[in-house]
């Protein structure tokens, strides 16, 4: 009998897994398994900017709230089909990425981008809050369910599957990316930008495309967040939101792709099970991102990786 | 005109005597450690709370402020030295995401305590208010006031003309330079970042005169810090009360002026402008980096 080889095609098998998953939940461990699934393109895109990139941006939930409003006011206020809103709310997340890049080619660095981004996040919310006619404002919206191609997507289950394309469909469309000289020139600037520059990379253009691309992706994570919960509100898209997405890809493994996927699979059912007692969840949260910066630096992904070679990251060096 | 324009002057520099407050005790952190204590603001918020639980055990006012300002104070020492210690040389995404973890925590120890009531400060003095030709003054103004000014020149003091303003001046300079010549450098950043979150403490029981506390006043704080902090120029002191200063009578003044939604967002608005405009600030060094 032949060995079978490992090799990376196998990570295939993984989406084929789980494809007979919505025969076996309810719809409420469902609805759980497609809040995960939502988490991944967000982890994903952070993780480009943050950990590919090396940049100190928080801006990551300004992303997701554009593509979530973006979905949200298609298809409530035009009545736009929800899946034709997803391509919408990607751009809109990309183009809100440029927008927190362009600090970024001003020479903004560090700490200072850190808190740059993070008032833009701010002034975002405050622009959910203020702008009533079309966000609905502090209350939010709710959004009519979503339907593809003429079909409403009725339970968790027919979500479930849409979903799991729009997750694979990234996961492929960013591993390409990161392989391709994009993500090489990423890995160059994260190392030493000035002997990036040096070496004649136009670090800004890549700059700004790792920080469109993150927008892009979290924004379709944000159209995803649009049609699994159904209601939109400025309060999804605070600084706990944040935290959130931070567990994510520092628990996952920062920079790594496969981190992101792992980060969003552990990290987003933890709420659900702590939702009776506020404040647990902060708690919880800043104890386990202090742990992982401390004894795990480099993610679950790390300890993945010690098992077997398939696990690690091409794309990221310490 | 002119009493009402008066009138949003001096309200706006009593709440800009608090932004500076805490835009000061987050320079004294981050001139003694070059690192910025993303989770500053919850230090604040833990102040506030600690006095309350000081006094709410029936301790008078001034034991149990000043017993919270040492609690802080040795919770900021411990965290530094348990928590940031081993990571200091590591990237700087370590470190805010250490200090963001750190605050995290603490705002979550908060709302699991008291997240579904509301809690105030009693102030240990009777409010009154005082007219000045047209403009009112009230006590908080004045007790405000006040005390950032006493501490303001106890800070001035003690960066400017005792040895330890130079011990300062020299870690920021060159932390290796300061451990050459004998400094203990890793003590120092524990004792600095304890009287950072000290100082911030303070900053949160005067913001608890005027506000109820709440476990997310933290998060408020800080955004509003980093934006006194950036107006005057990363790392300066009197940038950072000047900073404070100016932020608050520009909400006050913008929100009276235009329309009272912007009060909210000046300090946004403030930081990414100065960002892209003049990084350095009003007062402080080059900030941005060139490629």
């Amino acid at each position: 009998m032949p060995r079978l080889r490992v090799t990376r095609r196998l990570f295939w098998l993984v989406p084929l897994a789980l494809l007979p998953l919505p025969l076996y939940l309810d719809q409420y461990r469902q609805y759980v398994v497609n809040l995960m699934l939502m988490y991944v393109p967000v982890g994903i895109g952070f993780n480009v900017v943050v950990g590919n990139l090396g940049l100190l941006a928080f801006s990551n939930v300004a992303f997701f709230g554009i593509g979530a409003y973006t979905s949200g006011v298609l298809a409530l206020k035009l009545g736009v089909p929800w899946w034709l809103t997803i391509l919408p709310a990607g751009l809109m997340g990309a183009l809100a990425g440029c927008a927190a890049g362009i600090p970024a080619l001003r020479g903004v660095r560090l700490f200072y981008l850190a808190i740059m981004t993070l008032a833009f996040g701010e002034l975002l919310r405050w622009v959910y809050i203020r702008w009533v006619p079309v966000t609905g404002g502090s209350f939010g919206m709710s959004v009519p369910p979503p339907s593809v191609f003429g079909w409403t997507l009725e339970t968790e289950g027919h979500k479930f599957y849409v979903f799991l394309v729009l997750v694979v469909l990234m996961v492929v469309l960013t591993d390409r990316v990161l392989r391709s000289r994009f993500g090489r020139a990423f890995m160059a600037i994260k190392d030493n930008e000035l002997a990036a520059a040096a070496m004649g990379i136009p670090t800004d253009r890549y700059i700004l495309l790792a920080f469109a691309w993150g927008g892009f992706v979290v924004g379709i994570g944000g159209s995803m967040y649009a049609a699994l919960v159904g209601h939109v509100t400025p309060i999804a898209f605070d600084l706990t939101e944040l935290i959130l997405e931070f567990a994510v890809i520092m628990v996952g493994g920062l920079g790594s792709l496969l981190g992101s996927v792992i980060g969003a699979a552990v990290i987003t059912a933890a709420p659900e099970f702590f939702r009776e007692w506020l404040g647990f969840q902060e708690l919880l949260f800043g104890l386990l991102i202090i742990a992982v910066i401390l004894f795990l630096p480099r993610g679950l992904a790390s300890l993945l990786a010690r098992l077997h070679p398939v696990f690690v990251d091409r794309y990221y060096r310490d | 005109m002119l009493a009402v324009f008066l009138q949003l002057v001096v309200s706006g520099v009593a709440t800009g005597m608090l932004y500076a407050l805490v835009a000061l005790s987050m320079t004294v952190g981050y001139r003694a450690t070059t690192v910025v204590n993303f989770g500053h603001g919850d230090m604040v918020m833990a102040g506030a709370y600690a006095v309350f639980v000081f006094v709410g055990s029936g301790l008078p006012f001034a034991p149990a402020l000043l017993l919270g300002l040492v609690v802080l104070f040795l919770f900021g020492l411990g965290t530094q030295r348990v928590l940031m210690r081993p990571i200091i040389a590591g990237p700087h995404l370590s470190l805010a995401m250490m200090a963001l973890a750190i605050g995290y925590a603490v705002r979550g120890g908060a709302r699991l305590e008291w997240g579904s009531e509301v809690t105030t400060l009693q102030r240990p003095y009777a409010q009154d208010a005082w007219m000045v030709g047209p403009v009112v003054f009230t006590t908080d103004d004045l007790v405000i006031a006040t005390f950032v000014i006493l501490l303001l020149l106890v800070l001035f003091l003690v960066f400017n003309v005792t040895p330890v303003g130079r011990l300062i001046r020299a870690v920021f300079q060159s932390q290796r330079g300061a451990a050459l010549v004998g400094i203990d450098v890793h003590a120092f950043h524990g004792v600095m970042w304890g009287a950072g979150a000290a100082l911030g403490a303070a900053g949160g029981v005067l913001l608890a005169l005027i506000v109820p506390l709440s476990p997310d006043m933290g998060v408020w704080t800080l955004l509003r810090g980093f934006a006194a902090m950036t107006l005057g120029g990363f790392g300066s002191l009197h940038g950072a009360v000047i900073g404070g200063l100016i932020l608050g009578v520009m909400e006050k003044l913008l929100g009276f002026y235009l329309s009272t939604v912007f009060i909210d967002i000046t300090a946004y608005l403030i930081t990414i402008l100065v960002l892209l405009i003049r990084p350095s600030g009003l007062f402080g060094r080059q900030a941005a980096v060139r490629v």
